[in-house]
């Protein structure tokens, strides 16, 4: 495991202390998506909450690759998020795993085009774009969306990328600039 | 037995029943997952919880497929109701009856998964009561000065980032110097044997997958 | 067993300009237990993470040797055999859920043999005297309790030597002397050299062997013998104080009124039920050992934390208030400074505050005016973080000021300053309390400067939570 030698102790706790932050954040969104879920249920609509919410649960993800910059971060930040969000009153057991899986290698797939060398809109935009496709392709079979008509299919993927990009993008880019304001990453970060 | 192997085998079926379209195959999945929590002695309260939490999800995307899908809908529409269930049933069966140092153990001793990653996520989860309070902490200071932050508030994602990377180095100095140091041998107090039994059920477990998948001409 | 000697050892943080320590030369001698002494802020912690290799020192300032082994060149699997370091902050010291893992834990580190294992936990375990606490959960136990259980690791781990920085920090006066009572028996039967910073100097004049203090040149001396007495007297001379408060009276709108009120952290009970009222418009001092649950109290009063019984806020109990409402009505300054900031410049943090404001004293000028006061003024565009942790309290204070809640609970806010800044605050809360009359409630340790404050004196000890007319 070569890869595993440029982590630290200190990295892996990061990203797990991360992730569970934000998962206990994301829980006060649920009244969210069942308030959205319940109102779009009738019209059959009702995907719509977890397309528009979508956004929130990748970002651990984006944001850890984009923070660390560091082969497999983005990866390893939503797996981490996710092995931790199992065991703590996750309900989606080992549902959640592969989610955490799909989603983090979506993420990284988008530093990977990038040659991990645009830690800019370019990267930002393109981890979106790859988490969007990545676990489009993944929900086509799971969620049954290959059965949708094709006009729903584009909505959702498009609300789906919006999503991406607000919560993975800007909203990671809004933070990370905080985060470089306020000069604590350099001394935090090993590498 | 050994959770890696019972990992491994519900990551399986998940994964399986994620590509296939059988209502009955998700029924007879959480009816036997249900049996084997009732043995393992999982309290009907929590049985009740797993029916109710992912109804909101199920009646979405059943509706979804019912209203706006194609060809056979309402078939697909139920095939996708019952699969939430059948992922919340089988992955019950592994966190309501496994614990995270186990799996840890088993990580670490039998697929030698380096040891920071282990006990790194397992110090990280140890906090996470502490984590939850620290949200409300933050969300607090905000509206003390004014500011409510929600969860599209940066403020508040950078304060909680600002806490984790305090909080992982005095973390990972503590278990230094409690003897930790990275990618050196470490010997084991609780041993998690991986036996032939382990094997054999996966093996087993993966086969009548396949039956219940291709073989019997259910639906 | 192990002689310590640091040799012209000089250390500076990389984000730092100048050094925490400089050319320090100093022999600690095996089997002594050493008193390490100095102002907050002037290096003990670093020099403590420098000699168990938690900081590493570079190349060329200075070496630390075990026994003329330089640590430097000790392989990383040994140095916990020969260096063990207990923290301050009881709370991120664990990496497993129970305190049986821990152990094991720490063993496993220790490459030590599975069966031998079980044996050494329990003799560590009936060492300190907590044998009872074997299963039971870290996050569920007492602050006193937590220490134990890290030196319990520590003996566990056989470490020749022996580092605990302000361990007693949270700990309640039994558990101290507990503790301190098993660190002099692993020195005298066990042979082990024990170094030991703290502030409260309370108990340690009989027990240790050598006093080390921190000088202003960022240099290491030893005190000699003849100058101890002096030296501890000066301490308890500062503890005491004679100061007289009367006991207030029961009024009908009181601004808090607790009832039967209970508070626990875990399932450790902190205050029995308890009937007590806070008034308004005075200011009120509590008081009370660490972690007798002082800052609980206030988390309570602010609904961040958890009791039984009935917490009313001018008659309304405060369960049935506004989230939003009431938290500008009762503002807490946290203990850690940096909880409370939002943003990241001086400037930001204070307009943020100046734009929320309750009410409208502090204008511009007067908000400059206090800067000048607090000797910040001309940092506005310093990061926050970047802040000494004296200035990071003032800032704080000031911020929290500013917003003119009627109600302030300040927990802790002298701490980490110098006189000067304490006599610069204490002025300045007294010139905005007549013109607002803003109402204080008050933890603090410290009392020098604060006492003409005080309307009010609370005592929080062994579970209970009185007025008394005398400071401790
Ligand atoms: N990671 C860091 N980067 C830069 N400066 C630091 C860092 N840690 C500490 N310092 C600075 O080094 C100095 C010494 O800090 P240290 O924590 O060792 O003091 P201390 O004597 O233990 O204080 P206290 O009694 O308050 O615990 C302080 O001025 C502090 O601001
Ligand atoms: N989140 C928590 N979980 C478990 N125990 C806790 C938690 N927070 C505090 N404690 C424990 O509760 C006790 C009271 O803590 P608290 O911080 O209220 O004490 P305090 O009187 O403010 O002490 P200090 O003077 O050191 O600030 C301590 O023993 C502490 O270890
Ligand atoms: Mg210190
Ligand atoms: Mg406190």
């Amino acid at each position: 495991m070569k890869w595993a030698k440029s982590w630290y102790l200190s990295d892996v706790i990061l990203l797990a202390l991360i992730g569970i932050f934000f998962g206990a954040i994301f829980m006060g969104t649920n009244y969210v998506y069942d308030v959205l879920t319940a109102a779009l249920s009738p019209i059959g609509l009702g995907g719509l909450a977890n397309e528009l919410l979508l956004g929130l649960w990748c970002m651990p993800g984006m944001l850890a690759g984009y923070m660390l910059r560091l082969k497999g971060s983005a990866t390893l930040g939503e797996l981490l998020a996710a092995t931790v969000e199992m065991f703590f009153g996750g309900q989606w057991g080992i549902a959640t795993l592969i989610s955490g899986i799909v989603q983090g290698f979506g993420a990284e797939l988008g530093y990977i085009v990038t040659r991990y060398k645009h830690y800019d809109w370019l990267g930002l935009t393109a981890s979106a774009a790859t988490t969007t496709i990545v676990t489009f392709g993944w929900d086509l079979a799971r969620n049954g969306y290959y059965k949708l008509q094709l006009w729903l299919l584009i909505l959702y993927f498009v609300v789906r990328f919006i999503s991406m990009f607000v919560f993975g993008g800007l909203l990671t880019r809004l933070i990370t600039d905080m985060l470089d304001r306020s000069h604590v990453l350099k001394s935090s970060h090993s590498n | 037995m050994n959770p890696s192997i019972k990992l491994l085998l519900l990551f399986i079926i998940a994964l399986e029943i994620s590509f296939t379209t059988i209502i009955s195959l998700n029924i007879a999945l959480v009816i036997l997952a249900t049996l084997y929590l009732l043995w393992r002695r999982t309290s009907l309260k929590t049985l009740g919880w797993l029916l109710i939490v992912p109804l909101l999800p199920a009646i979405g995307l059943w509706s979804t497929q019912y209203i706006n899908g194609t060809g056979d809908n309402a078939q697909m529409a139920w095939v996708l109701f019952t699969r939430i269930y059948a992922f919340v049933f089988t992955g019950a069966t592994f966190t309501l009856t496994t614990d995270i140092l186990e799996l840890a153990d088993a990580l670490e001793q039998n697929w030698h998964l380096p040891a920071k990653f282990a006990y790194g996520v397992l110090a990280a989860y140890n906090l996470v009561p502490k984590i939850q309070h620290e949200v409300k902490v933050i969300r607090m200071a905000g509206l003390m000065r004014g500011q409510t932050l929600s969860f599209w508030s940066p403020k508040l994602y950078f304060k909680a980032i600002l806490v984790s990377i305090n909080w992982s180095q005095n973390l990972a100095q503590a278990m230094q110097s409690h003897g930790f140091v990275e990618d050196a041998p470490r010997t084991h107090y609780r041993h998690v044997p991986l036996r032939a039994s382990d094997w054999s059920i996966l093996v087993i477990g993966i086969g009548l997958l396949q039956i219940g998948a291709f073989a019997i001409p259910w639906r | 067993m192990a002689t310590i000697t640091l040799n012209n050892l000089t250390y500076t943080y990389p984000e730092a300009s100048v050094p925490v320590l400089d050319h320090v030369n100093l022999t600690l001698p095996a089997h002594q237990f050493t008193l390490l002494t100095g102002p907050s802020g002037t290096g003990k912690s670093t020099l403590l993470r420098l000699m168990t290799g938690l900081i590493k020192l570079p190349a060329d300032h200075g070496q630390i040797t075990y026994d003329d082994q330089d640590l430097a060149t000790l392989a990383a699997t040994d140095r916990a055999g020969q260096v063990a370091l207990m923290f301050q902050n009881p709370n991120q010291q664990f990496a497993m859920d129970t305190v049986q893992n821990e152990l094991v834990f720490a063993l496993e580190n220790r490459q030590v043999d599975p069966q031998v294992m079980t044996n050494r936990i329990n003799e560590a375990l009936d060492f300190v005297g907590i044998r009872d606490l074997q299963d039971r959960q870290i996050n569920h136990l007492s602050g006193g309790e937590k220490q134990k259980v890290a030196l319990a690791v520590i003996v566990a781990m056989n470490s020749d030597v022996i580092l605990l920085d302000e361990p007693f920090a949270s700990v309640d006066p039994a558990a101290r002397a507990s503790l301190l009572r098993r660190l002099i028996k692993l020195r005298d039967d066990a042979g082990k050299t024990i170094i030991l910073a703290d502030h409260d100097l309370t108990d340690y004049e009989t027990l240790v062997d050598q006093v080390v203090q921190i000088n202003a040149d960022r240099s290491l001396s030893s005190l000699p013998k003849p100058q101890w007495p002096h030296f501890f007297a000066a301490f308890s001379a500062q503890a005491a104080s004679d100061h007289h408060w009367p006991l207030p009276k029961n009024a009908p709108n009181a601004l808090f009124d607790l009832q039967q009120v209970q508070l626990q952290q875990g399932s450790f009970v902190l205050l029995q039920p308890t009937d007590l009222q806070f008034l308004d418009h005075r200011n009120t001092l509590i008081t009370g050992p660490n972690g007798s649950g002082k800052s609980t109290l206030f988390e309570a009063l602010v609904r961040l934390n958890p009791y039984t019984g009935q917490i009313n806020y001018h008659g309304d109990n405060i369960q049935k208030l506004k989230a939003k409402r009431y938290a500008r009505q009762i503002a807490l300054l946290f203990q850690d400074a940096e909880t409370q900031f939002l943003n990241i410049t001086v400037a930001e943090e204070l307009a943020q505050s100046q734009k929320y404001a309750y009410g409208d004293y502090f204008t511009t000028d007067r908000i400059q005016q206090a800067l000048t006061q607090l000797n910040l003024a001309g940092r506005d565009e310093q990061v926050i973080y970047t802040l000494s942790e004296g200035q990071k309290k003032k800032l704080q204070i000031l911020s929290m000021l500013i917003m003119q809640s009627p109600v302030l609970l300040m927990d802790e806010p002298l701490k980490g300053l110098d006189l000067k800044s304490v006599d610069a605050l204490v002025t300045l809360l007294k010139t905005t309390q007549a013109a607002t009359q803003q109402t204080l409630i008050i933890i603090s340790h410290q009392l020098t400067g604060l006492t003409s404050l005080i309307d009010y004196h609370l005592r929080f000890d062994q579970h209970q939570l009185q007025y008394q007319e005398v400071a401790p």
